[in-house]
């Protein structure tokens, strides 16, 4: 797992081009706008000294592997976007099983779905480059969640890329990783939009002809854009597709700009290239940060069009500068937007002069030449490092390196160590070690037992192996989040003195309490051996329940694990929920031996959370409404408990 | 290759008191809009501390000048409030030897069980090797821990704790080893360690110590940097391995 040896191979074949892996949430034919045309430029401008893949999601639900441009394009499956991302469960898993195939790995960041695999320490034995395009601006409220995770993606890279130095400037995040960020800017194809008959200014003979191009989502302002045509009479054409496109139709119906402001839609690359070359003015009004560069803004400017983008803190002033490439003002000022927009109609003669400088700066300052090289030259020195370092690896004795792939496996080997020393600590103390427990539960499935047979006429001795069963299954989920709760503070030192993430000792809750438990599980395997007639295929269907039911109390213990440990008054709530729990779920009693329409049987997670493996040992199936009410539960759960192994990081504080 | 930077370094502390672990007590102190304003400590003040391969420093300074937070933030324990850390290299934190050993184990066990924690495999040879280097008889690995005495038992934890070599090497306080025999060998072992490792970072109040086996040592007061003194000739030999507790 240490990945060191797999780098060693490609030295020996000094022929092969290296290849790697470009790692974004969408790709062409899905969806076209700048980051993607900047993913495609570096796949064909780099193509003959790496090879190029391309590990995306998609909607379309189309053939999961196809080429796009001589590009390998893996697409897997999203059920859509959620909060801007794409929801494709199987992206993670994707991402780790191809990272071994490459030599570098290439993310196309913000995309925390990728994070999520860094994250977790997946992966380490391969190179990682960040092309930072933006920092996350929509649903800044969820970025304490994300922002660790992007945070461990960075610190983990070799090398950081950003479009403008001022972005390093100004986003706090890289100023942290600022001797890994290389400016690398954009670079636009001038030759495209050369045309000699063209002069600028000179084909609408009116002159009022403003231009803008993007997607159609909130970020790119074209609201504001829309709102400054009013009681102007210059004419506004948007290229570009996208959800807000209702929304801007109903504004210019609002205004009752529907002569003067159109709604081109999306357009062919060479149709917006003449259109670029016909525009009086072109406009940007891009109003947060995710407006990083404006690749958009460059093309016009190849096309000696004079611009007006605003004053965002990131490379877009830098790239057209007020006064001399454009006209910048203040981020969503529909007034300010207008007042430019005329200034530049009204005096054709600045228009041509800044349309010159705009060309001159284009050709001079953001060529596709630099732009490749630049790339290439931070491709070409982080493989060779990555190389030099597995060499390094190699030459040294391979005892003196830890066996951990570090992150989140070494964690879990180390938190299983010890739950193994754990339960040998138990035979230490006797020879039955934890098998004293699983007495203490025959006992009382035998008590238990005969006192609900007293309860219920029908069979007592037919339900002994489910009871034991259920005991079994509720020790485990008790002691597992009762062990969470002082956990921490048990291991102090290791976390202090150690160093030890402290993660490993919660799951050592889990993995011991399943170490127990496998050995309590003896007496429910006995009694169901000895009075019931043996059908296995049950048993069967009832193990991906008992997965969840597992997952479900792992989640369990990390949040409240955490919480009791830095909020010390939640550990006697938790004690005696856990005895209430215990007593108003269907576990020692059956939900038939009670009303089954309880609206408090039906609420209750523990009443599914059982049902979904205790229903298929008895009647072969699942029922679909615990099954979903699980996975709701399981789905909340794994979002806390995410949250909680983030700020876990300050647990050392706590303990 | 080896290597610790960090840049304009801050750690807030957070003071804890009794009320502060308590939920209730905080919903209801937002509840009454009272001021939760959470008390912490700057234990780490604005230090800068830029450490390439072959770098000893010696860190001192009076108690609670921030020697052990600062020994810790680069072991990864506490996160930094502010500031810069970038750390490359596997570390080797030894800030107190006793973490992790369970004394009802039988002393091979825990051997094992200590490797374990730092990520390495016992395999039989390692543990050959260091039982070797504690001197002590053979049948004693098959005992509990808690029948030795706190000489032999440091034999034992400082053999495992030091069996393999480090890139980046951490000591608070100077481990103290008992035994007036043992001490030469340790000495030697813990040299030997010291001399592998590209960067080495101890703590102590001992002066001479530092003098001797670091190649510049920083003094910390209220957590911040005093004062930073090269010493340009790090002069090894002899080294004294008596700790002077102060």
């Amino acid at each position: 797992m240490s990945g060191a040896h797999f780098p060693m191979m490609t030295l020996n074949a000094p022929t092969r081009r290296p290849s790697v892996l470009h790692i974004f949430k969408v790709y062409y034919p899905d969806l076209f706008g700048g980051t993607l045309s900047v993913i495609r430029d570096i796949c064909t401008g780099l193509k003959d000294t790496f090879t190029a893949a391309v590990l995306v999601c998609s909607r379309s639900g189309g053939a999961p592997k196809i080429v796009v441009n001589d590009v390998a394009v893996e697409r897997v499956h999203s059920f859509g976007d959620v909060l801007s991302l794409p929801a494709a469960p199987t992206y993670p898993w994707r991402l780790w099983r191809r990272i071994t195939e490459h030599d570098l790995l290439a993310l196309h960041a913000p995309f925390p779905l990728a994070d999520l695999v860094f994250a977790f320490g997946l992966g380490r034995g391969r190179p990682l480059v960040v092309h930072w395009h933006a920092d996350i601006v929509t649903h800044a409220g969820l970025r304490f969640i994300v922002e660790p995770m992007m945070r461990r993606t960075l610190r983990r890279a070799a090398a950081i890329i950003v479009s403008d130095p001022v972005l390093v400037e100004t986003t706090p995040l890289l100023q942290e990783f600022a001797d890994k960020c290389h400016a690398v800017p954009f670079g636009v194809d001038v030759a495209k939009y050369d045309r000699p008959a063209v002069q600028p200014a000179d084909v609408n003979a009116r002159g009022r002809l403003v231009l803008a191009c993007g997607r159609l989502v909130p970020y790119k302002g074209f609201d504001v854009l829309v709102r400054a045509a009013h009681s102007r009479n210059f004419e506004v054409w948007i290229v570009g597709e996208g959800r807000e496109r209702e929304h801007l139709e109903q504004l210019i119906r609002d205004y009752g700009l529907q002569d003067r402001v159109r709604l081109l839609g999306s357009v062919p690359e060479s149709e917006r290239v003449k259109l670029m070359r016909i525009a009086d003015v072109f406009v940007m009004p891009s109003v947060t940060n995710a407006e990083t560069f404006g690749l958009v803004q460059l093309e016009a400017m190849a096309a000696g069009r004079p611009v007006i983008n605003t004053a965002l803190d990131t490379g877009v002033p830098y790239v057209a500068r007020d006064g001399i490439e454009a006209i910048t003002v203040p981020p969503g000022d529909a007034p300010a937007l207008a007042d430019a927009i005329e200034t530049l109609i009204n005096d054709p003669d600045r228009r041509r002069r800044m349309g010159q400088a705009a060309r001159h700066r284009a050709v001079t300052k953001y060529s596709t030449t630099a732009f490749r090289e630049g790339v290439e030259t931070v491709y070409r020195r982080v493989v060779a490092e990555e190389a030099i370092a597995a060499k390094d690896v190699g030459l040294s004795a391979p005892a003196s390196r830890p066996h951990t792939a570090g992150g989140f496996v070494g964690a879990i080997r180390i938190a299983a160590a010890l739950a193994w020393s754990d339960m040998r600590h138990r035979y230490v103390r006797s020879l039955l070690g934890p098998f004293w427990m699983s007495i203490q539960m025959a006992i009382m499935v035998g008590v238990l037992g005969s006192v609900i047979g007293h309860f219920s006429n029908a069979g007592a001795v037919a339900r002994l192996p489910m009871l034991a069963a259920s005991l079994t299954a509720w020790t485990f989920l008790n002691s597992v989040v009762l062990d969470a709760t002082t956990a921490l503070q048990g291991a102090t030192s290791l976390i202090k003195d150690r160093a030890l993430p402290p993660v490993i000792f919660l799951l050592q809750c889990t993995f011991r309490q399943g170490l127990f438990a496998l050995h309590n599980a003896t007496v429910p395997l006995i009694l169901w051996l000895a009075l019931t007639p043996r059908d296995i295929s049950g048993a069967f269907v009832a193990l991906p329940g008992l997965a969840l039911f597992i997952v479900c109390t792992l989640a369990l213990s990390l949040v409240l694990g955490a919480l009791a440990t830095r909020y010390r008054d939640i550990k006697p709530i938790i004690e005696s929920s856990l005895t209430l729990a215990f007593l108003s779920s269907p576990i020692i009693w059956t939900s038939d031996m009670i009303d089954r329409s309880s609206p408090v049987m039906r609420l209750n997670p523990l009443t599914h959370l059982f049902a979904i493996w205790r229903e298929p040992l008895v009647t072969g199936h699942v029922a679909t409404t615990s099954l979903l009410y699980v996975l709701g539960c399981l789905a909340v759960l794994l979002l806390a408990a995410v949250v909680t192994v983030t700020h876990l990081r300050k647990a050392a504080f706590w303990i | 290759m080896a290597s610790i930077t960090l840049r304009d370094v801050c750690l807030d502390y957070p003071l804890y008191g009794a009320y502060d672990f308590s939920l209730k007590r905080r919903l209801l102190g937002r509840l009454l809009r009272q001021g939760s304003e959470m008390r912490t400590i700057r234990a780490i003040d604005n230090v800068s501390i830029e450490a390439k391969a072959g770098a000893r420093i010696g860190l001192a300074g009076p108690n609670g000048s921030g020697k052990s937070t600062l020994l810790r933030l680069i072991a990864g324990v506490f996160p930094a409030s502010s500031g810069q850390v970038a750390i490359s290299g596997n570390i080797v934190p030894l800030l107190g030897l006793g973490a992790g050993v369970n004394l009802d184990f039988v002393a091979a066990d825990n051997i094992s069980l200590l490797l374990r924690i730092s990520g390495r495999k016992p395999t039989p040879d390692i543990l050959d090797e260091i039982w070797a280097f504690t001197e002590l008889d053979d049948r004693m690995r098959r005992l509990p821990l808690r029948m030795f005495s706190s000489g032999m038992l440091m034999r034992v934890l400082f053999a495992t704790a030091t069996a393999f070599p480090a890139d980046i090497l951490l000591l608070d306080e100077w481990l103290s080893v008992v035994d007036e025999n043992f001490s030469a060998k340790a000495e030697e072992r813990l040299l030997k360690m010291v001399e592998t490792a590209a960067i080495v970072i101890i703590a102590s109040h001992d002066h001479g110590l530092l003098r001797r086996t670091c190649n510049s040592i920083i003094n910390l007061d209220h957590g911040r940097i005093a004062s930073q003194i090269p010493l340009d000739a790090p002069v090894p030999f002899p080294l004294e391995l008596r700790e002077k507790r102060a």
